[in-house]
């Protein structure tokens, strides 16, 4: 990757060269400048992030502690107390697990149909050039969207779906998916997936695709069926960033929300609540918020392995 | 994966559009295509705020609003030039006629005012916007937002300190919350010094006293949303029905008397008539305003109480709670197919369009029966009804209907135009401008005044205008209200999320067990003491329970 | 590459019938993820243009025999789409401008000086991946403060900050694959530091500037939670106009099909334009094509 050449420019001749010449007088502020670039640069990323981040979450941890609720004046310390409540609530047990459970699947779900379809798309074929803008649209959409004609779709009484499984199955279908377990489960894997698959397919493709092509032919020369080759050459080889891909993508399925609150709204009772939702009803819809700042430092804390994780083997390669 | 050593140019630059591409071979100047980049972000970034501002305060910008006036010489004609009348010529000490007086000084307000999305917004929209605005010259921006956004908003506004509402379009059941909280004020002193107080006791005693908590007046009440029973006459009527009915139960069939008997009677009908006719259908969609109303109904129906005076421990639970289950679900199994997707207007859409034979909800259902709402251009989504004439109306089966959230004006504590925003909501509540309103076709206020009710304009409307009115009215003095509490919200969320996990399949006696712990700790956070005192002082209302109603009490209006 | 050895007598059908059906399970499964993709997007461009009676009708109604825009009207006026429309621009480009700007000189020192090291990069490329909800209650808190909620700076302020990660990640791939000869050579020559970014090596990176830009907006553009919460009559984002379809009022389908539409315009011809370099962005450089 080119790390080997110098990382340093030189700074030899910047004061007294041809620069200075020009700028004349400011060549004293031109040299502080030029002393503390590395630094000066970072600094607006580093404000920013500093202010709009990293505050806001030393902030919280006194939200934590104090109560901070619409119902209830003041601000008294209560010490534990947010964090107990969020604990023994049994809606945040199912939200956690509902979190677990959908996300897991979700991943699987898109880990599955985005692998099958690079590796269908993985030799070149006429029309490909088409196929491809179409099938990375989707990455590009708004989740609140994706969620809102999902939702046009599977509900009732007017939406298509249940007619037009009536018509393929030839019995009646009258399953309401938004309102009935376990199909709103199904409901908000369907819509997610047809969101994210694209994005294993994306990088799932790259990743085959730079498998040298001799491997393959090789593997087809000794009669090796497709299946063989698939799974003794290809997989391997691409599991490093197989792996890579179903990080991302379930750090970013954990925090699920647009889609549940556009087409479930949680419900029905609370079973599809997620986490993300969960603390939103808590905060901005009961405003119980030192409780709900509680819960989100839990589900921080929960991520956070795993977050250390990526984003340390993200750095690997730059800085080995 | 990573690519070779060496910087490959090409790479970087295949795939980008052409523009770009062309930019990088050099072909367009930097600075044309730096220039075009900021003509767009700096054109998006002038007009932007310029037409934000422009679409935001429309209402302001553009000249006098035009109202849309119906015909004069239409009953709502009449009673729209009567409010004029009023507002412009007087009485002089008539609330309406004040209000505009007064605002007419308050002239460069702006009102925000929040609203129910939909349907509902049709009337500050169409009329009672803009003819505020020719009478006075103050704009209204209109705000919608769904059911439970309403409650949730304007706290969300408060906590923010945004000053963005005047005026809150609030259930009364929400003040006990809302007052604690201090996001609405008190408007007793404008009321005295601007109200006429005989207006006041135009109200139905059952709405008069709706807006008071802890000796202070919140708000003016502005939605009479008593629920009833509508049938079809042609169904229950038909003496094949009558006669197999007769044959199966002993019984005659008639207008359900108990929830036992609706669900009974429901059941039936399916049986003769599905797929063309079913016997009920119900708004059970989550939030669509919620099945909170309906459980309430029927569970203080079924001799349930909400808590256990002394330790204030949720009693939803007990045998009642059951019961009330039993009966929703056999009413769930007697209704139209998606029946628990139902929301509010897709429970009409199948009512009018002649598919179910009873049931219970909001008023506009009568105007909506008889093909009155379906007259204007705005309320396009209501499809026509294919059974007018064939509709009657009767009391909620036992007799206590609920009176399901209701809308009360409240003035925001954060509001910056207090004064101008109270005389509209005094203007808009007055007699003859609310009669104009709740005739209006569109709208889904329903009629709220002794003066509504017993209106010769209101009952001209179709022919059984009559009966329609005199059955709102004589409900309500048998109506029960939601538990004007502190905390309302939250309970009542708790119960729409317990009756839809139901409906999805969850065990009737686990999900009561659920709710009640929920109550248990919303109870405990807002304190234990204080809600006590509370409910209380909820006990005492006119409507708390079946055997404390306005009728009970007798303050009942009865009318012919 | 060596030659395909002769088929043995016999083999060949066998296995040409076995590449030929796999062939045709490839396309089927191509062709059945394309409709899966394809089919609710003409659903809801159906939707937008129905005139409302079909939407009550049953059998659904595949292809409106009275097509009409008047939702289109009504989402961007009644329901305010306009403004929501023109909110996401402002917002959207401004952030894009603030974050790509910002974002390449993290990125610049990242790679040349190694600012901070481990330490900085991590808590930068950590920020993609905190959950909105931890910092969304402090952040309504403090911006309440500060006069920030609902206003199209405030918005600004919290889209940059999390979209660079994005921006520093993308660039800072561009510059670590830059030659840095033609540096050293001004600055030999006596350009300060500054010249030799401006001058020299932004221009290099110009692509990489694109896509970060891209990825930038696209993200302001699409972002619904923050929105959602930030937000309020002021400065919504079209996607946050989508909360106000919830309610009971059921039959708005065709405003918020029609609102849809609209959005995804700007989404889908973006994304088009850095198609080839998604890879790069949704991993933060760790990979690319």
């Amino acid at each position: 990757m080119g790390h080997h050449r110098a990382a340093e420019i030189p700074s030899g001749a910047g004061v007294s060269g041809r620069g200075s010449r020009i700028f004349g007088r400011r060549s004293t502020l031109s040299a502080w400048v030029d002393r503390h670039f590395g630094v000066l640069l970072v600094l607006p990323a580093v404000v920013l992030i500093v202010l709009l981040s990293a505050y806001p979450l030393v902030y919280s941890l006194w939200v934590d502690v104090v109560n901070y609720d619409f119902q209830i004046p003041g601000h008294d310390f209560v010490g534990w107390q947010n964090f107990k409540d969020v604990v023994v609530d049994p809606v945040a047990a199912t939200a956690l697990v509902n979190t677990v459970v959908l996300s897991s699947a979700v991943v699987a779900v898109e880990l599955v149909l985005g692998l099958l379809l690079a590796v269908a798309m993985v030799r070149p074929f006429r029309g490909r050039g088409i196929v491809m803008p179409i099938v990375i649209m989707p990455l590009f959409m708004s989740p609140a969207i994706v969620g809102q004609f999902w939702g046009l779709l599977l509900q009732r009484p007017f939406g298509p779906t249940d007619y037009v499984l009536s018509q393929l199955l030839g019995r009646p279908v009258t399953i309401s998916w938004l309102t009935e377990a376990p199909w709103n489960y199904i409901a908000v894997v369907l819509a997610d997936a047809w969101q994210w698959t694209p994005f294993m397919f994306v990088i799932l493709l790259a990743g085959f695709t730079s498998i040298s092509h001799e491997l393959y032919e090789a593997g087809q020369l000794d009669g090796a069926s497709p299946w063989h080759t698939f799974y003794k050459i290809s997989l391997p080889l691409v599991a490093p960033i197989l792996l890579l891909a179903v990080a991302f993508r379930l750090l970013d399925a954990v925090k699920l929300f647009d889609i549940i609150y556009i087409m479930t709204g949680g419900g029905p009772g609370t079973t599809t609540y997620t986490a993300a939702f969960y603390l939103y009803e808590k905060g901005f819809q009961e405003f119980h918020l030192s409780q709900a700042t509680a819960g989100s430092w839990i589900f921080l804390i929960l991520t956070i392995p795993v977050i250390s994780v990526l984003v340390r083997r993200l750095l690997r390669p730059e800085t080995a | 994966m990573s690519g070779g050593s060496g910087w490959d140019e090409r790479e970087f630059h295949t795939g980008l559009s052409e523009d770009v591409d062309a930019w990088l071979r050099g072909e367009t100047s930097r600075r044309t295509f730096l220039t075009r980049l900021a003509q767009l972000i700096g054109g998006a970034a002038v007009a932007g705020p310029a037409a934000a501002m422009g679409s935001a305060d429309r209402a302001s910008a553009a000249g006098p609003a035009k109202v849309e006036l119906a015909p004069p010489d239409t009953p709502l004609g009449k009673a729209q030039a009567a409010a004029v009348a009023a507002s412009t010529q007087g009485p002089t000490d008539g609330s309406a006629y004040r209000a505009v007086q007064a605002a007419k000084k308050l002239k460069g307000a702006t009102l925000n005012v929040t609203y129910e999305s939909g349907l509902q917004a049709l009337e500050p929209k169409n009329y009672s916007g803009p003819q505020w605005q020719a009478l006075t010259g103050i704009p209204q921006n209109v705000i919608e937002l769904p059911h439970p956004d309403q409650y949730s908003k304007p706290i969300a506004e408060h906590i923010a300190n945004s000053g963005a509402y005047d005026i809150l379009d609030i259930e009364p059941a929400w003040i006990p919350s809302l007052a604690n909280g201090g996001v609405i004020q008190p408007i007793d002193e404008f009321v005295a010094r601007y109200m006429n107080p005989a207006d006041l006791d135009d109200y139905h005693p059952l709405y008069k006293f709706l807006p008071t908590y802890k000796g202070k007046r919140w708000g003016v009440f502005d939605d009479g949303d008593e629920l009833c029973l509508y049938y079809r006459k042609d169904v229950i009527g038909d003496p094949k029905l009558q006669q197999a009915y007769k044959a199966k139960y002993g019984q005659a069939l008639r207008v359900p008397q108990s929830w036992d008997e609706y669900s009974q009677v429901a059941q039936f009908i399916t049986d003769q008539l599905a797929p063309n006719v079913y016997g009920t259908a119900n708004f059970r969609k989550a939030g669509s305003p919620g099945n909170q109303f309906a459980f309430v109904q029927e569970f203080r129906a079924n001799g349930g109480v909400f808590f256990d005076p002394q330790t204030m421990k949720a009693q939803l639970h007990s045998p009642a709670g059951l019961k009330t289950f039993e009966q929703m679900m056999a009413q769930n199994k007697a209704s139209v197919p998606g029946n628990n997707d139902l929301d509010a207007v897709a429970q009409w859409v199948a009512w009018l369009q002649g598919k179910v034979a009873m049931i219970y909800s909001w008023p506009p259902t009568g105007r909506m029966s008889e093909n009155y709402s379906q007259r204007s251009k705005s309320i396009n989504f209501v499809p026509k009804s294919e059974i007018a004439g064939k509709v009657g109306y009767a009391p909620m089966p036992g007799g206590h209907g609920e009176m399901a959230s209701g809308y009360v004006k409240s003035l925001a504590a954060g509001s910056k135009n207090a004064e101008a925003a109270y005389l509209f909501m005094q203007w808009v509540t007055s007699p003859p401008v609310s009669l104009a309103r709740v005739m209006l076709p569109y709208t889904l206020r329903d009629p709220y005044r002794l003066s509504h009710f017993k209106s010769p304009l209101y009952r001209s409307l179709w022919p059984a205008a009559v009966e329609y009115l005199v059955t709102l009215n004589n409900s309500s003095n048998e109506a029960v209200l939601d538990m004007i509490m502190p905390g309302w919200q939250d309970y009542a969320l708790s119960i729409d999320r317990m009756c839809t996990a139901v409906w999805a399949g969850q065990d009737p006696k686990a999900a009561l067990q659920r709710a009640a712990g929920e109550w248990d700790a919303v109870t405990q956070k807002l304190g234990v003491e204080k809600q006590r005192d509370a409910y209380q002082q909820f006990m005492k209302l006119p409507g708390a329970y079946p055997d404390h109603t306005i009728a009970t009490m007798g303050l009942g209006v009865k009318l012919t | 590459m060596g030659q395909a050895r002769m088929a043995r007598p016999g083999e060949g059908g066998a296995r040409r019938h076995r590449v030929r059906a796999w062939e045709l399970v490839r396309f089927l499964y191509i062709g059945g993820f394309l409709m899966f993709l394809l089919l609710p997007l003409y659903w809801m461009v159906i939707t937008s243009i129905k005139p409302v009676s079909d939407f009550l009708a049953v059998p659904p109604v595949v292809f409106p025999s009275e097509p009409t825009i008047v939702h289109y009207t009504a989402a961007l006026y009644s329901y305010r789409g306009m403004q929501g429309l023109i909110n996401s621009l402002i917002i959207a480009s401004a952030t894009t401008v603030l974050s790509v700007a910002v974002g390449t000189l993290m990125a610049y020192s990242l790679a040349r000086f190694h600012t901070g090291g481990q330490h900085l990069a991590f808590w930068v490329l950590s920020q993609r991946f905190l959950p909105g909800i931890a910092v969304v209650l402090p952040v309504f808190l403090l911006y309440r403060n500060f006069g920030l909620n609902d206003t199209h700076t405030g918005m600004i302020l919290i889209y940059t900050v999390f979209s660079l990660p994005f921006s520093v990640w993308t660039l800072y791939a561009y510059f670590r694959q830059m030659p840095v000869e033609l540096e050293n050579a001004a600055r030999v020559d006596g350009c300060s530091r500054w010249q030799v970014l401006k001058m020299i090596a932004v221009p290099l990176a110009a692509p990489g500037i694109v896509t970060a830009a891209v990825f930038a907006f696209i993200y302001a553009w699409t972002e619904f939670f923050f929105a959602l919460i930030l937000t309020s009559r002021t400065a919504f984002t079209l996607p946050s106009i989508f909360r106000s379809f919830l309610g009971f009022q059921g039959a708005q389908y065709g405003e918020s099909s029609a609102l849809t539409v609209i959005s995804l315009v700007p989404s889908i011809a973006l994304g088009l334009l850095v198609q080839r370099h998604l890879v790069r962005g949704l991993t933060l450089g760790a990979l690319h094509e």
